[in-house]
């Protein structure tokens, strides 16, 4: 009896908690969760993804990127390159600061001369190391001159604007003229934004956006499927997400992903040097297994560290299959046969260098596997990301699994392939030398046009393929999950915010399909 | 009583010292360089080295440490490698948060203990008893990264009663504080059972009771406020163990305290604010054991401040 008069007290508790409880998207509010709070809010110094992230819905930039990494206006209505060496950003009438100010190449030019300026210590100075000068013949005209040709350059101003005389003031974000302010930011907390009605392209339909910062994994799942949270991009682990356990709100979309994760060799090694030792390794291991059991499938297989969907990925690639008795008699004629039969000893023994992340250690143990199975001994060694990073920058590495994020320009193969690209020039950590990958790739940095790049690079993709410097692994897909009644999000492969200002709340009868699987 | 507390406060010295000195050694001795993470790998080496003279990295360590014990006594205690902002600012912003969870899960321990304890030690043998030491072992055994998930789903999304995560002092503040008190009341439960049981055989609880005093009354105004010396102790030495509870629990529950930025700091290699971070840490914690002596002192006459 005392039990059910208390039973009913609590229903009743329950109830009455539950009907007084709002979720914040019934009041309009949209609520993203990252995984961690930005280190800073400021175009000029934000390295981290987080910030990042929130900046590419607060600052716009004079170019945009469309899923491609095509290069797209943004502010600059339209551009023009002369010359290799120059190139004229021709900005939109009436551009606006959110507080106001007009937006005019004076600020273009004091934000990247304040990156410039060697004082302000900005980690990007070295990205726009090639700008010689940079003129404003008319408020709505900006020239930029190089010291050399550099085709990358458009996508380098992917880079917010803000106002000119903007002190870097740590926690407190400069304004930008992006879709949306903000209007508060607590480290470690939340960043609370709120719609910019002076935006160039219209005021965004959510009027109001708060990013919570929520490192752990579980708790942002919770904070889903309790209504706190209603929009997670690549914030919740796979395991996560069996259909039956989501509320009928939440509605989960894939999207292909440009993370492209891959096997790096150190070349060296005694036995990693010979190209047929990486080849039989890459044989050896059987990504489609992997991808189905620890990625639920959610992970495509790649042939090259350029995303799929980039403008010079080479899809006629040869793709590695699976076939461990290739990989067997390779290891035999690189002077690795096995010792003894089906007995214990192994052909050789390597080290595998992974970062305490839970699915790559995963990863890691099914490859150790594998790898056993042609007669190689793996040791896994799982450091904390300082200690693991520090090494293989070291070149203190055998085998290493590494990700690369936020591949914009396929520059990305002098940066990580050319011989003197080798840490802290760049990011050639497996020591590869090939004098013709050195020659196509400061080639194609030369290169204007756009057609001719894309041959060079095709072809640079088609020697790496073939030598396996790396081995490209798989790019993981891209996963979202929203309330369904935040319709308009167009999910793309660098994983951008930019799309949440065509955002907008619709009913829940409407039960949109916005970007969708593609 | 001044002396003893400039004689404690003079002893408190070699221990901050020492543990500033270990911290300071470790985290250098840690590979990963903070320049290159600051930087990042598009930086060209020139800009390196710029930076890693502007931040005093090209000094020899030894330098770097006279520096950073210099700043000490000035409250200077560097500027943040990864925000740029000054050290003792950046934990001031994060010390409101972890207080205030440390305060309340301290709080919430003792309210449950007490008790509890009181109750098992009264009870001794009895249903009680039992099931006091059970719930005992149970919060125990339970990790706070298990806990902490484990009360979200009931009390957040079962229930809906609560926030999942969040910070303020109302109710995003009760699902924290229990999973980071969970497990010192536990072991206070425990402490308060075994001492007052222990008082409660002495004589002169046998003779108040002789002498006509209610059993309860023995209990309450004589035993118990005897058996809270060692109770006091062991929750002064637990404050060690709330702030290294509170780094997990503050990563689960979205907690902007000095635990979460210790953690940040750690993975950006940003020296003086780690530094800076276990030397508050430390104080604290010296404080907390200081006050808790003093506490034991007023509890029990027959301690000496000597």
């Amino acid at each position: 009896m005392l039990l059910q008069r208390h039973g009913r007290v609590l229903l009743l508790l329950v109830l009455v908690s539950a009907c007084a409880q709002k979720l914040p998207i019934d009041e309009g509010r949209m609520v993203i969760a990252l995984p961690g709070a930005p280190v800073n809010v400021d175009p000029r110094v934000a390295t981290d993804a987080y910030g990042e992230q929130i900046l590419q819905m607060t600052h716009a930039s004079l170019v945009g990127r469309d899923d491609a990494g095509e290069p797209v206006p943004d502010l600059a209505q339209r551009w023009e390159s002369p010359d290799p060496l120059t190139y004229l950003f021709h900005l939109r009438p009436g551009l606006r600061f959110h507080d106001g100010r007009p937006l005019t190449s004076a600020d273009v030019r004091y934000t990247f001369t304040w990156i410039l300026d060697s004082a302000n210590r900005s980690p990007h100075r070295g990205v726009y190391r090639h700008v010689a000068a940079i003129e404003t013949p008319d408020p709505r005209t900006v020239v930029f001159r190089l010291s050399e040709p550099f085709a990358p350059f458009l996508s380098t101003m992917v880079r917010g604007i803000v106002p000119a005389g903007s002190p870097a003031r740590g926690y407190a974000p400069p304004v930008g003229a992006g879709p949306y302010k903000i209007d508060d930011v607590s480290p470690d907390g939340e960043a609370v934004l709120s719609a910019f009605d002076g935006y160039y392209g219209g005021p965004p339909a959510i009027r109001a956006v708060t990013v919570k910062f929520v490192p752990d994994s579980n708790v942002r799942f919770l904070e889903l499927k309790m209504g706190s949270v209603n929009f997670a991009l690549n914030g919740v682990d796979p395991d996560l997400l069996p259909a039956a356990s989501l509320p009928r709100r939440l509605v989960v979309e894939e999207g292909p992903g440009g993370n492209v994760t891959y096997l790096g060799f150190n070349l060296r090694d005694r036995a990693l040097s010979d190209a047929r030792v990486r080849r039989a390794i890459a044989l050896a291991i059987d990504r489609e297994t992997i991808v189905r059991t620890i990625w639920k499938g959610r992970a495509d297989l790649v042939s090259s560290i350029l995303p799929p969907g980039s403008w010079a990925h080479d899809p006629a690639l040869p793709v590695v299959p699976f076939d461990p008795a290739r990989a067997r008699r390779l290891l035999d004629e690189a002077g690795f046969p096995d010792p003894d039969g089906d007995g214990p000893l192994p052909r050789l023994r390597l080290t595998y260098k992974t970062s305490q992340n839970e699915v790559r250690r995963r990863v890691a143990t099914v490859i150790q596997e594998q790898l056993r199975q042609v007669g190689i001994a793996v040791e896994i060694q799982s450091l904390e990301w300082g200690t693991f990073f520090s090494d293989i920058k070291m070149g203190n590495f055998q085998i290493c699994s590494l990700t690369w994020v936020g591949i914009a320009d396929p520059d990305i193969f002098h940066h990580a392939f050319h011989s003197r690209s080798a840490p802290p020039d760049g990011a050639n950590r497996g020591g590869y030398s090939d004098a013709e990958v050195d020659r196509l790739t400061e080639a194609a940095r030369r290169e204007p046009s756009r057609e001719k790049r894309r041959e060079t690079y095709r072809r640079v993709q088609r020697i790496l393929a073939r030598d396996l410097p790396v081995f490209p692994l798989w790019a993981g897909r891209n996963l979202l999950v929203r309330d369904r009644r935040l319709a308009g999000f167009l999910l793309t492969p660098d994983e951008s915010y930019a799309p949440v200002r065509a955002m907008r709340i619709v009913p829940d009868s409407a039960t949109p399909s916005t970007g969708g699987p593609r | 009583m001044r002396r003893y507390l400039l004689g404690r406060l003079l002893r408190t010295i070699p221990v901050v010292f020492g543990v500033v000195t270990v911290v300071f050694l470790l985290i250098h001795l840690l590979p990963g360089d903070p320049v290159e993470i600051m930087l990042g790998e598009s930086a060209v080496p020139a800009q390196k080295e710029e930076l890693r003279r502007e931040l005093r990295l090209d000094r020899p360590i030894l330098s770097q440490y006279a520096s950073f014990l210099a700043g000490i006594p000035r409250g200077d205690l560097g500027v943040s490698f990864r925000s740029r902002e000054p050290v003792l600012g950046e934990i001031a912003r994060r010390i409101p948060a972890t207080v205030l969870l440390a305060a309340t899960s301290i709080t919430v321990a003792v309210f449950v203990a007490l008790p509890l304890g009181v109750l098992a030690a009264m009870r001794r043998g009895k249903a009680a008893d039992y099931l006091s030491g059970f719930a005992a072992m149970l919060s125990l055994s339970i990790p706070n990264f298990l806990l902490g998930p484990l009360l979200v789903l009931l009390f957040s999304v079962q229930l809906g009663l609560l926030p999942v995560s969040g910070y303020g002092a109302g109710r995003p503040l009760v699902l924290p504080a229990i999973t980071l008190g969970t497990g010192m009341a536990a072991l206070l439960t425990r402490m308060v059972r075994a001492t007052l049981l222990e008082e409660l055989r002495k004589e002169y609880v046998t003779a108040a009771i002789a002498r006509g005093l209610p059993y309860r009354s023995a209990v309450a105004r004589h035993a118990l406020r005897n058996a809270l010396v060692p109770v006091v102790t062991a929750l002064g030495l637990s404050f060690g163990a709330v702030l290294a509870g509170s780094v997990i629990t503050e990563t689960i529950f979205s907690w902007p305290g000095i635990g979460r930025l210790l953690i940040q700091a750690i993975d950006a290699r940003d020296y003086p604010l780690v530094q800076g971070c276990v030397l508050v840490i430390a104080l604290s914690t010296v404080a907390v054991n200081l006050a808790t002596d003093i506490l034991c002192a007023r509890l029990d006459p027959r301690i000496r401040y000597e």
